[in-house]
């Protein structure tokens, strides 16, 4: 990271700060409670089934588990347990009650023990407290990032590439669970490794896993106890790039004047798949292009965008990078990037790109007073099969200068944010700035809206022209004023 | 801008001062425009990006003077190139283009414009080139009356090819603002001779120094000036208006010089700066002779005043000399050798000689960069004999000088532009002034006039003669204004039209960015330089030393952002040698010096496949040369060429050829793309051997889309110890030659 944020051009220089942030510091806002915490057993999971999709380039769990109050009063607080070191992966954790998916998710929040415990949580509040013996269905789901091992670490240029995901069998529960399944869902039928569990474990005392097509299945198992755990790994063919950005920095401007909402995306991508085990050579992959067979290297990236974006530009350190295509087109514009060489496992690259687009497809005025409301996605970013993991996403809503009043609503888990003031083009005060940063999110979150609310005096807009006026006028004055001095030593001379 | 120049000659007569200042404030504003707009081809066609190799260098220095000051800018040592020598960055360039750029950059934040230094460096160039066809205005303005010239003056200095070559936006050069300040100077140092006035010798002492500071072309005021001075006193027209205005300027201008730590105290020490002194001590001679004169009148004295002189002078150079001899004072350098003796470079420094801008100019050069003012130009000077006051004295030595300097080295073609404009617009503005003036002499007041003189030249002459029976024909008719006026038109024209053609298809190329265009007319862009300095800088160690030939050393430091060993600052020819000789020896020559030197990757340019001619193989002879200037017993230039004198890369190439590093890494490879049997280099136009070159010291790491760049890491030392062919060979499964006595490690046998 240091290599290129060192020396790429002043404004990534700010970024320098957070693209040296660990992943394993997640900015969460932590209630820290003593290691002696043990949720309390209110809770049991009367059945579990999770599903461990490995389709994408992260793996996505989901839980669905029907929860049952064993406590004679009525509870809302179900806890999750994690690893510390897998809680720093972990992203869009969510929860919905599984009856009622519409309704939004549930609130969560991470609660964690004093540095030394291994183990941190999540709390889940359910809406509506559960009374004694009821039972109810939620569905947790979550990505985990960073989380598959290229194994062979290092390919040769043209062959399959094999990742390793580690896990355990049992779905992670601070409650007894009584019954329980783990499915796995490979994206192809070549899983050379797996972990075979004993046929004792298993409560139908069948071989574990069950395989049918390209699932597998662990269990059934009864009563687990809380906190258990069973690792196994699975090792399958994933020839596809595994891209991973370390940080993405994401800048809205909103231009009342220009009616322009300029976007701008600043990218540092790494392909976290193999590397390559002898060095890269031209003439194979020239010839393989002819045949385009599956590769682990990243060629392109698809940025579809908003219809009506236009002025897109592609450029990185130094300078416009030329391989880029733009289709626009009435339901969407496609913006086809081409990076300047192929991403290779380990391989990095770092980019920006930006578009405008007419802000009043995303601005309305509200009938009251000088409120607007700005709807725009939280994250654009580029669509590809595989999936593309963000381990940092810092979004900046430029508003114009003399907005105030600022709030704002999403469903994407916001980790921090801030407002500030960011000073540029003839300001004088500084355009009013709201700074969102989330952690862990994948691509799966490219539709969630961000919704800002914000007051814009009328008088606000005409601070600018005056300014200027003004000081044009104080330059002639001065001019002027300068220009009658008579600042000759010698006599006059008379005509 | 001859439609421009009519009207002001037209509302000369009609409307006041201050109208016709107005206009030609507008017209001066309008110039400056077309100064700028023509130059930014580039930008409009590639995008805003530094061009070719020095300005990579600038801007890469400009980064770091905006980012870390002034003072850290000043102590700048860079450990990131000439590894692992180092350059004393901050004392050995000239900061004045980097602290202009820094300081419009600093001005501009100041005013809440955030614009990025990367623009601001493209932009230099043209927005200086305004400000140069304004002084070009003055200057010529001060040579004639007519303001008609002045302003052709600038037109054509706006737009001329010549000036155009080193400064469209993205060539960050130290030219871009030396032109400007090189002609400012001229028209203060005017100013100051005309008036005797020491406020404009100050003035030009300050823009001497400004011009110190940013180019090493300063030289040339530095003589140019006490030449004028010089002529002027011999000639004859001492006079105290001269000695004010050239101690004025000498003085300042020294002192302020000297600040700059890369001159520091050369202008006392160095042969080149001492025509300046000399004329300096010589001035004082005249003034106190002419003084004593004034007092003492007497024939006789004068004599003996006049032989003191001559003799001080005889002393004084004659000191200079012994001096010089003795080494206080440094000798001329190298490359100015080269400018008496263009045979000089080509024996002497090879790396001098390598740069295509040091050769000698070709003659079509002038009619190219220069059009119709290379024939206009003589005429422009020869109107200054007519008069020859002190300025245009000036004008004449100029000219003659800077003729020379500029058929001896391409880009001193530089330095004649401005006096070539001025020239041909009093030429020009000669032609126009007298032609397009609309009066007609009253025949009565003619005939008035002609009166005596008609009566006698009837007298002498036969009645029969056309002349004298109708007077009025010639310049008066409006046939022949017509005629004139409208040729001239045509001419302009064409070099309006000749200037951009130029403009547009010369010197309009980053050349970091190659364009080509597809079957279907539409521009392809070549990107592999960045492609490659991209790849470098995103997926190798922060401190990775690069090894390429030292043309793409600012590249690599401004793009990849990689320690170099060297780069196109040329301060140490061993360490160039060095380089070339890794380059021009058998891999296991080079592999010692590369790890001596600590190399990790290295880079070499390769057009074959493209057929793009700048490449290393074809620069591939001076790596030879230079290198053999250090070790004549053990790089031979004669080796790479075949028995009948031919370079040839094919078949018949030379065994040391082959069995070269540089001809390796470029054709390593390069068979596997081909047919068996039919690589072909599109760049010689040469068949290559079916059995292409092997490599055992170095693997070939990163190639380029068009392979024009070729990236190799320099292999680690074996695991066994063994030399790297033994253990290519073995992976190879070749068996292990018997001499070696080495053994591998014992295996145990298990049966």
């Amino acid at each position: 990271m240091r290599s290129f944020t060192l020396a790429s051009c002043i404004a990534a220089l700010s970024s320098l700060a957070c693209a040296e942030l660990n992943l394993s510091e997640p900015l969460l806002s932590k209630q820290v409670l003593p290691s002696t915490f043990t949720p309390p057993q209110v809770f049991k999971n009367t059945n579990l089934v999770r599903t461990t999709n490995l389709d994408k380039a992260y793996p996505r769990e989901t839980i669905n588990v029907i929860i049952e109050n064993i406590d004679s009063k009525p509870q809302s607080e179900y806890y999750l347990p994690f690893d510390a070191s897998l809680l720093s992966k972990v992203g869009g954790f969510e929860v919905r009650d599984k009856k009622a998916a519409d309704k939004g998710t549930f609130k969560v929040q991470v609660v964690g023990f004093d540095a030394e415990s291994s183990t941190e949580f999540y709390r889940i509040h359910l809406p509506e407290a559960l009374a004694p013996g009821a039972q109810q269905t939620i569905s947790i789901s979550y990505a985990v990032l960073s989380a598959l091992q290229p194994v062979p670490a290092q390919l040769g240029q043209t062959e399959k590439q094999y990742v390793q995901y580690t896990f355990s069998a049992y779905a992670p529960s601070a409650y007894l669970t009584e019954k329980q399944r783990t499915k796995v869902k490979f994206p192809n039928t070549d899983v050379p490794d797996y972990t075979t569990l004993p046929a004792e474990l298993n409560d139908e005392k069948k071989a574990d896993p069950q395989k049918q097509g390209s699932t597998f299945t662990y269990g059934l198992y009864n009563n687990v106890s809380a906190g258990a755990q069973q690792p196994v790994s699975v090792r399958y063919e994933f020839t596809k790039p595994i891209t991973h950005a370390t940080l993405l920095e994401r800048d809205l401007e909103v231009s009342h004047w220009g009616g322009n909402l300029a976007s701008e995306e600043r990218y540092w991508l790494v392909n976290q798949g193999a590397g390559l085990k002898n060095q890269f050579s031209r003439v194979e992959w020239q010839r393989q292009l002819y045949m385009n067979p599956p590769t682990f290297a990243l060629k392109g990236l698809n940025l579809p965008l908003a219809p009506g974006a236009v002025d897109p530009y592609f450029t990185d350190d130094i300078g416009n990078v030329s391989t880029s295509k733009f289709r626009a087109g009435s339901k969407e514009a496609l913006l086809e990037l081409k990076p300047r060489y192929p991403l290779f496992g380990t391989w990095k690259y770092s980019f920006r790109v930006g578009w405008n687009a007419d802000l009043s497809l995303y601005l309305r005025k509200l009938s009251t007073a000088d409120t607007y409301v700005l709807k725009v996605p939280f994250l654009e970013g580029p669509r590809a099969g595989e999936g593309i993991s963000y381990a940092r996403v810092s979004l900046r809503v430029i508003l114009p200068e003399g907005a105030e009043n600022v709030r704002f609503s999403t469903t994407v888990p916001i980790v921090d944010n801030s407002t500030s003031l960011h000073k540029t083009f003839m300001d004088t005060l500084g355009r009013t700035t709201l700074t969102l940063t989330a952690i862990n999110l994948s691509d799966e979150f490219r539709d969630r809206d961000l919704f800002v609310t914000y007051d814009y005096p009328w008088m606000a807009g005409y601070r600018k022209p005056l300014v200027i006026a003004m000081g044009i006028f104080a330059v002639f004055a001065v001019t002027w004023v300068l220009g009658s001095i008579d600042t000759s030593i010698g006599k006059k001379k008379t005509v | 801008m001859a439609a421009a120049v009519e009207d002001g000659q037209f509302l000369k007569q009609a409307t006041g001062r201050n109208t016709r200042g107005l206009l030609r404030v507008i017209i001066l504003c309008l110039i400056a425009g077309a100064a700028v707009s023509s130059r930014l081809f580039s930008v409009i066609r590639f995008e805003s990006i530094i061009h070719e190799f020095d300005p990579w260098f600038n801007f890469r220095a400009t980064k770091y003077l905006v980012q870390n000051g002034f003072y850290s800018f000043w102590d700048w040592f860079d450990d990131r190139t000439w590894h692992p020598l180092g350059r004393v960055t901050g004392g050995t360039l000239y900061p004045g283009l980097m602290v202009t750029s820094g300081a419009i950059y600093h001005l501009l934040r100041a005013l809440a414009m955030p614009v990025d230094i990367r623009n601001i460096c493209v932009l230099l160039a043209p927005a200086f080139s305004g400000l140069t066809a304004f002084a070009t205005y003055l200057l010529t303005s001060e040579m004639v009356p007519s303001p008609s010239a002045g302003l052709l003056a600038a037109a054509f200095m706006g737009i001329t090819p010549g000036y155009i070559s080193r400064s469209v936006a993205g060539s960050y050069d130290n030219e871009a603002i030396a032109i400007f300040l090189l002609v400012f100077t001229f028209f203060l140092w005017i100013k100051a001779v005309k008036n005797g006035s020491m406020f404009w010798g100050a003035l030009a002492a300050l823009f001497y120094g400004y011009m110190v500071s940013a180019w090493g072309g300063y030289v040339f005021i530095t003589n140019l000036l006490p030449l004028h001075a010089f002529v002027l006193i011999c000639m004859g027209r001492y006079s105290p208006r001269l000695y004010v205005s050239y101690t004025s300027w000498y003085a300042l201008g020294t002192l302020a010089s000297m600040q700059i730590p890369f001159v520091g105290f050369l202008p006392i020490r160095s042969s080149e700066h001492m025509s300046a002194l000399g004329v300096f001590g010589l001035l004082q001679l005249v003034a106190f002779v002419d003084w004593v004169r004034a007092q003492l009148p007497g024939k006789q004295f004068q004599m003996l005043l006049r032989a003191l002189v001559l003799a001080v002078f005889v002393i004084g150079v004659g000191g200079l000399v012994l001096l010089t001899v003795s080494g206080v004072i440094a000798p001329w350098t190298g490359r100015f050798y080269s400018l008496w003796d263009t045979g000089y470079a080509k024996i002497h420094i090879p790396i001098i000689a390598s740069v295509s801008e040091h050769q000698p100019t070709a003659w079509p050069a002038f009619f190219f960069d220069l059009s119709m003012m290379i024939w206009l130009f003589p005429a422009g000077v020869y109107m200054c004999f007519r008069t020859l006051t002190d300025e245009q004295v000036f004008i004449v030595i100029y000219a003659v000088l800077a003729s020379y300097f500029a058929g001896v080295m391409v880009r001193l073609m530089l330095t004649l532009t401005p006096i070539v404009c001025v020239a041909s617009a009093m030429a020009f503005s000669q032609i126009l002034d007298t032609y397009l003036d609309a009066k007609t002499p009253k025949p009565a007041t003619e005939n008035a006039s002609a009166d005596t003189a008609s009566v006698a030249a009837a007298a002498v002459l036969p009645d029969g003669l056309r002349s004298t029976r109708n007077p009025i024909v010639g310049i008066y008719s409006y046939a022949s204004k017509v005629t004139v006026v409208g040729a001239s038109a045509v001419y302009l024209l064409l070099f309006v039209l000749h200037c951009t053609w130029v403009t547009s298809n010369a010197y309009s190329s980053p050349s970091v960015v190659l364009a080509s265009k597809l079957p279907d007319g539409s521009q392809h862009i070549i990107d592999d330089y960045r492609e490659a300095y991209y790849w470098l800088r995103q997926n190798t160690p922060q401190n990775a030393k690069i090894m390429s030939w030292w043309d793409y050393g600012y590249q690599i430091g401004g793009m990849a952002d990689r320690p170099t060993l060297v780069d196109n600052n040329t301060w140490n020819n061993t360490h160039i040698a060095t380089v070339g000789k890794a380059m021009s020896s058998r891999e296991e020559v080079s592999y010692p010096i590369m790890r001596q030197h600590e190399v990790d990757y290295v880079l070499v340019v390769f057009g074959g496949l493209l057929g793009y001619s700048g490449d290393d193989i074809n620069k591939f002879l001076w790596m030879v040369r230079i290198a053999e200037g250090i070790w004549p017993d053990e790089v031979k230039e004669r080796n790479f060429f075949t028995p009948r004198g031919e370079y040839r890369v094919d078949e018949e190439a030379t065994p040391t050829m082959k069995a070269s590093l540089m001809y390796k890494m470029s054709y390593y490879n390069y068979n596997a793309l081909f047919p068996a049997g039919q690589a072909q280099d599109r760049v010689r136009g040469a068949r290559l051997p079916a059995q292409g070159p092997e490599l055992s010291t170095i693997e070939e790491a990163f190639t380029s889309e068009n392979w024009i760049i070729r990236i190799y890491k320099v292999k680690d030392l074996d695991n066994f110890g063994r030399d790297h062919q033994s253990a290519v060979s073995f992976d190879k499964g070749h068996k292990k030659k018997r001499s070696t006595k080495r053994k591998g490690p014992r295996v145990l046998r298990v049966e």
